[in-house]
């Protein structure tokens, strides 16, 4: 214990002395914070859109206005011909162009239907499905309300003779919609992942490549006590990440805390074990510093991201990734931090994914332990 | 300048490269990984979400609500609550991500004419899953609607007699197959993490272990040592995003209608971006695990913030003004618009002057300082 005191003294004072590592693993991860926590949102507005008004008539300039106001279509150009048209899509410098045919004042004027042509430009396949989407529901809007004016000004009682089915749309848990409560919990597993997973994976490896490890093993500490001392500081500043952005999240983002502060440090410590435990296994695996680091991005950025369920919904997967995804801790935590932030979540709700957590740490550092005795 | 000596040094880098018997094989795997998570997680479209129904109404419209939702195709039902109190647990406890509730008396409003109303839960927790749920029920309630109360305003299927009549058209991608998205931008981002990866790690490596003074004493210069260097890294790269091609269009399907030369210029300028980031990591970094947190976490916002994930016209203004300083914003346009639209230069040229600017502003900025620092 006293032994394994020292390294993790060592180490810590290693990590301390560093202002540029800490820099790395403490501001970092707050600044990334900040910065996703305004910007992102996966609401498709603003799309750029070029107009060509063939028609030049008050309905056209109607029309065209309602689609600027929907805020999903910014129009910022308007066009004289076809050509041009192509040519606003090819660069990219607008996704969408609405051509307003001759002829579409009149037609609604007469209570036929206008003609209008939207052509978006699919190579970004999420804006043209939302885009087209929109289009389609503005246009749906705009007709139905010259209708009911024109029947109104015939002296017709229109809402009487259009009911529907409605749906009432009501968000649970975040109700406005705030991008921060959603992208902070989820955040917080990603940027601890980074941290811990990389961190660690050299640990064994650069020791043998430094030929520092000779003189460690004629030293009477133990492998494991050398391990542990290793990987201590890096489970505390794994937790004061998980703290800090916590912290910072729910102060000045304003997100909610409605779970148990206990369960949740409870599910953060299993996590923190789990990433400790790949990091030390892929230091003990790899043949050098460099396949480490190399494999410790690869194996902490991409899963934790992409097979968590973070942004992409698990359920829509093949089933090979979806089997797959349940290998890897980054699932369960991620469950439980979303749950704990934002729907409160009771132990028995919460129960399962800790179960999965406490099995993966215990699994991680015993195979860490092993490789580590046999490789060493 | 000696070709000679360089051709020595790349002979060493090599050899280096090949003696790591796990590192080659990292380098191979790398992209393939990318593609098969990309391609199949974003690439995939959303389906199979998990609903609840919550029918107090038990009428053949009702259960015609039922089979409308499942027969969409996007939705499979996870939970037939028969309280709020078993919705609100099945919503908790992760086992819905919808959920309807259709209240007693709608089959009869249906029938009388009345508007009629449902309720939708959206679990919040997981707005990007939540949103496009809300999205495609909204579709399919719309349908409903005018299956429900056939009328002069609403046709299902059929274009309307009067309003506005309005033809979407995706160009270029008419399925709207994120892959097809997906794949260019990958190319971009494969050559990103790659080359600054690697580039830093061997940098920090040379000077981790010494071995940097020792090549300074021999006639090796300073540009020869950096050619050196580069080369062999712009090797692998360029054979990395070669392998992403030839899989996401023989694997993937997705067309390549562009032109070969145009994308190799473009990615070949991105590159230098790429590697001049690379030499500004190294010397931020004193090991290469700092080397490797720092390029993660500089290439976490180029991913989040460039357009690969989130559509920036969504961004706020600040930030949307923001996103013209990252590199690969402009390469993206690049890659994604001639590999599916064919745009030539005459529409791309804004697109390359700019990341023309910024990848020798970075390269030559990174070189400077790099040379600075060898001298010291």
């Amino acid at each position: 214990m006293r032994r394994t005191l020292a390294i993790a003294r060592k180490e810590l004072l290693h990590i301390v002395r560093d202002p540029r590592l800490l820099g790395v693993v403490l501001i970092m991860p707050v600044f990334q914070l900040f910065l996703y926590s305004y910007a992102l949102s996966f609401d498709v507005k603003h799309l750029p859109t070029a107009v060509l008004d063939l028609d030049h008539s008050t309905y056209s300039r109607q029309y065209v206005d309602a689609l600027h106001q929907s805020n999903y279509f910014t129009v910022n150009k308007t066009l004289g011909t076809y050509a041009e048209a192509d040519k606003a899509l090819e660069s990219g410098d607008d996704k969408v162009v609405v051509v307003v045919a001759n002829g579409f004042g009149t037609d609604l004027a007469a209570g036929r239907a206008g003609g209008v042509q939207v052509l978006v430009d699919g190579s970004d396949a999420n804006s043209a499905q939302l885009g087209s989407a929109y289009a389609s529901a503005l246009a749906r809007i705009f007709g139905g309300k010259i209708l009911v004016n024109q029947f109104e000004a015939k002296g017709f009682n229109v809402t009487a003779a259009s009911a529907g089915l409605s749906a009432n749309v009501r968000t649970w848990y975040n109700p406005e919609g705030k991008s921060a409560s959603y992208f902070v919990p989820g955040l917080i597993v990603v940027l601890v992942t980074m941290v811990t997973v990389i961190q660690t994976s050299t640990t064994l490896v650069r020791e043998k490549e430094n030929g520092t490890y000779e003189q460690l093993v004629v030293s009477p500490i133990r492998r494991l006590e050398l391990m542990v001392g290793k990987v201590a500081p890096w489970a505390l500043i794994g937790a004061l990440d998980i703290i800090l952005i916590a912290l910072i999240g729910v102060l000045a983002f304003g997100i909610p805390f409605r779970g148990s502060v206990l369960i949740f440090a409870i599910a953060s410590l299993l996590y923190v074990t789990c990433t400790l435990g790949l990091g030390l296994i892929v230091s003990a695996r790899a043949t050098s510093v460099d396949s480490a680091t190399q494999m410790a991005g690869l194996l902490s950025l991409l899963p934790t991201f992409m097979l968590s369920g973070y942004v992409f919904p698990l359920s829509s997967m093949p089933w090979v990734l979806q089997a797959i995804s349940y290998l890897y801790p980054a699932r369960y935590f991620m469950t439980i931090t979303r749950t704990i932030f934002l729907k409160g979540g009771s132990l028995a709700v919460l129960l399962p994914s800790l179960v999965a957590l406490a099995i993966f740490a215990s699994l991680t550092i015993v195979i860490a332990a092993l490789m580590y005795r046999e490789r060493a | 300048m000696s070709w000679r000596r360089i051709q020595m040094l790349i002979w060493k880098e090599v050899t280096q490269l090949r003696r790591d018997r796990s590192m080659l094989p990292i380098l191979f795997v790398m992209p393939v990984l990318m593609l098969l998570i990309f391609g199949y997680v974003v690439g995939v479209d959303v389906r199979n979400l998990k609903l609840a129904v919550l029918d107090q109404d038990n009428t053949v419209q009702s259960h015609r609500i039922e089979s409308a939702f499942t027969g969409s195709g996007y939705f499979t039902i996870s939970a037939h609550p028969t309280t709020e109190a078993e919705l609100k647990d099945d919503i908790d406890g992760g086992k819905a991500a919808i959920a309807i509730v259709i209240p007693p008396g709608l089959g009869d409003a249906i029938n009388e004419k009345q508007p009629s109303k449902v309720e939708l839960i959206v679990d919040g927790s997981d707005s990007r899953t939540g949103q496009i749920a809300a999205q495609y029920a909204s579709g399919i309630l719309a349908n409903l609607s005018s299956e429900f109360y056939p009328s002069l305003l609403s046709k299902p299927g059929s274009t309307p007699a009067f309003g506005v009549d309005a033809r979407v058209r995706v160009l270029y991608n008419p399925t709207m197959r994120a892959v097809n998205t997906m794949v260019p931008a990958l190319l971009a981002l494969v050559l990103l993490m790659s080359t600054q990866n690697l580039m830093a790690q061997s940098i920090v490596k040379e000077r981790e272990r010494g071995t940097l003074e020792q090549l300074f004493v021999t006639p090796i210069g300073r540009s020869e040592y950096l050619l050196g260097k580069l080369l062999p890294y712009m090797g692998v790269a360029i054979v990395q995003v070669i392998v992403t091609f030839v899989i996401g269009t023989a694997w993937f399907q997705v067309p390549f209608r562009g032109s070969l030369l145009l994308i190799s210029v473009g990615l070949m300028l991105f590159m230098l971006s790429a590697l001049g980031l690379g030499m500004i990591v190294s010397l931020m970094s004193r090991t290469r695990q700092q080397a490797m947190q720092t390029s993660m976490f500089l290439q976490m916002p180029s991913m989040m913030l460039s357009g690969f994930m989130f559509p920036v016209e969504a961004f706020p203004k600040w930030l949307f003004y923001l996103t013209y300083l990252i590199p690969l914003r402009y390469v993206l346009v690049i890659v994604r618009s001639n590999f599916l639209k064919g745009s030539g230069f005459s529409a791309l040229w804004p697109q390359f002057l700019g990341m023309a600017v910024f990848s020798v502003g970075i390269f030559i900025f990174g070189l400077t300082r790099f040379r600075k620092n060898l001298d010291d």
